[in-house]
């Protein structure tokens, strides 16, 4: 199954995220399919190694393989068996790195290159939870490049829910499904 | 009446357009710098803009927005949803952000139907079955 899953920020998404991409990694009969984490932001300070050394321990004995990928997501089909289970966490993290170039230029075609490789990622594997933030109800008017990034991500996120079989919302212990209610069957427990 | 909301570029117009079958004449585009009530089109798109244009005008935008229901019970308003972020530090994107909250509760209440846009997926929140029914 392809779930999209998104919301507000810190709100307890990708913890869930992680349980639905173990969970189809477990079928029937006691197999288990290879887990894969595909991990989309490039630390560049020590708050930066923090959060990521937080997140590796609570991944600390789930079985997720750790594949770092910061651009080119397609690159992940080369690396990974397409037969497994992937979480790719998250959208927004993949979009600032190619957007937001590390020599200091912006990418404005960022959007349309994730779009095509999440595009051939979905169109090759069976299964995949794909994390992202809902960043869209302010009320403030947002200096021009911030305001490329939210049209941006909501470009990409918009496809992603369109290829998807679920699409969620995950608020703190409630998750509402906007798409797939009659494929989704998953205890609402974040 | 007929309400659409949701964040930015989630969708909304181009849900209302497929769904009711709309052409460009037929939407009327809110300004932030224009106050006129928005009428005469099928669609009003962006009603929050036309609220932030009557802030700026100083203008009472619960009563602009009373007689806006009341003189346009077939209209489909699109409005984007500013109710989930920070609280501006400026009073009149303050102002802003509440007076929207509180036309929308106003609409909804009043509107056969109710569609919130999430990443391009509608889901219904109210309807009285007639013109959009639970399955969108």
């Amino acid at each position: 199954m392809k779930v999209f899953v998104s919301g507000g920020c810190k709100n307890g998404k990708s913890f869930y995220a992680q349980r639905l991409a173990k969970d189809a990694a477990h079928i029937d009969g006691g197999i288990s399919l290879p887990l894969y984490y595909i991990a989309t932001m490039r630390p560049v300070d020590s708050e930066d190694d923090a959060r990521i050394a937080r997140h590796i321990d609570e991944r600390d004995g789930w079985g997720f393989a750790t594949v770092e990928q910061y651009e080119r997501i397609e690159e992940i089909l080369l690396k990974c068996d397409c037969g497994g289970s992937f979480l790719l966490d998250s959208l927004t993290a993949l979009l600032a790195e190619e957007m937001f170039r590390p020599d200091g230029r912006v990418d404005e075609q960022a959007a349309v290159r994730i779009v095509q490789g999440l595009t051939e990622i979905l169109d090759s594997v069976s299964n995949i939870v794909i994390v992202s933030d809902y960043i869209y109800s302010d009320a403030a008017v947002f200096d021009p490049l911030t305001e490329l990034y939210r049209k941006s991500l909501a470009m990409i996120d918009r496809v992603a829910a369109e290829m998807c079989d679920v699409v969620l919302e995950v608020a703190y212990a409630g998750v509402t499904v906007h798409k797939g209610k009659d494929v989704f069957r998953h205890e609402a427990c974040v | 009446m007929i309400l659409i909301f949701g964040g930015a570029y989630q969708g909304k117009l181009d849900y209302a357009v497929e769904r009711f079958r709309l052409s460009e004449e037929d939407i009327y585009h809110c300004s932030e710098d224009d106050a006129q009530m928005p009428t005469g089109k099928k669609l009003i798109y962006e009603l929050d803009k036309w609220i932030l244009a009557m802030l700026k005008a100083d203008a009472c935008t619960a009563s602009a927005v009373k007689r806006l229901i009341e003189d346009n019970k077939d209209v489909i308003i699109v409005c984007n949803d500013v109710s989930c972020g920070i609280v501006p530090i400026d009073p009149v994107m303050r102002a802003w952000r509440e007076a929207v909250g509180r036309a929308l509760a106003a609409i909804a209440g009043e509107a056969c139907a109710v569609v919130r846009l999430f990443c391009g997926v509608a889901t219904v929140i109210k309807s009285d079955g007639g013109l959009i029914t639970d399955e969108c």
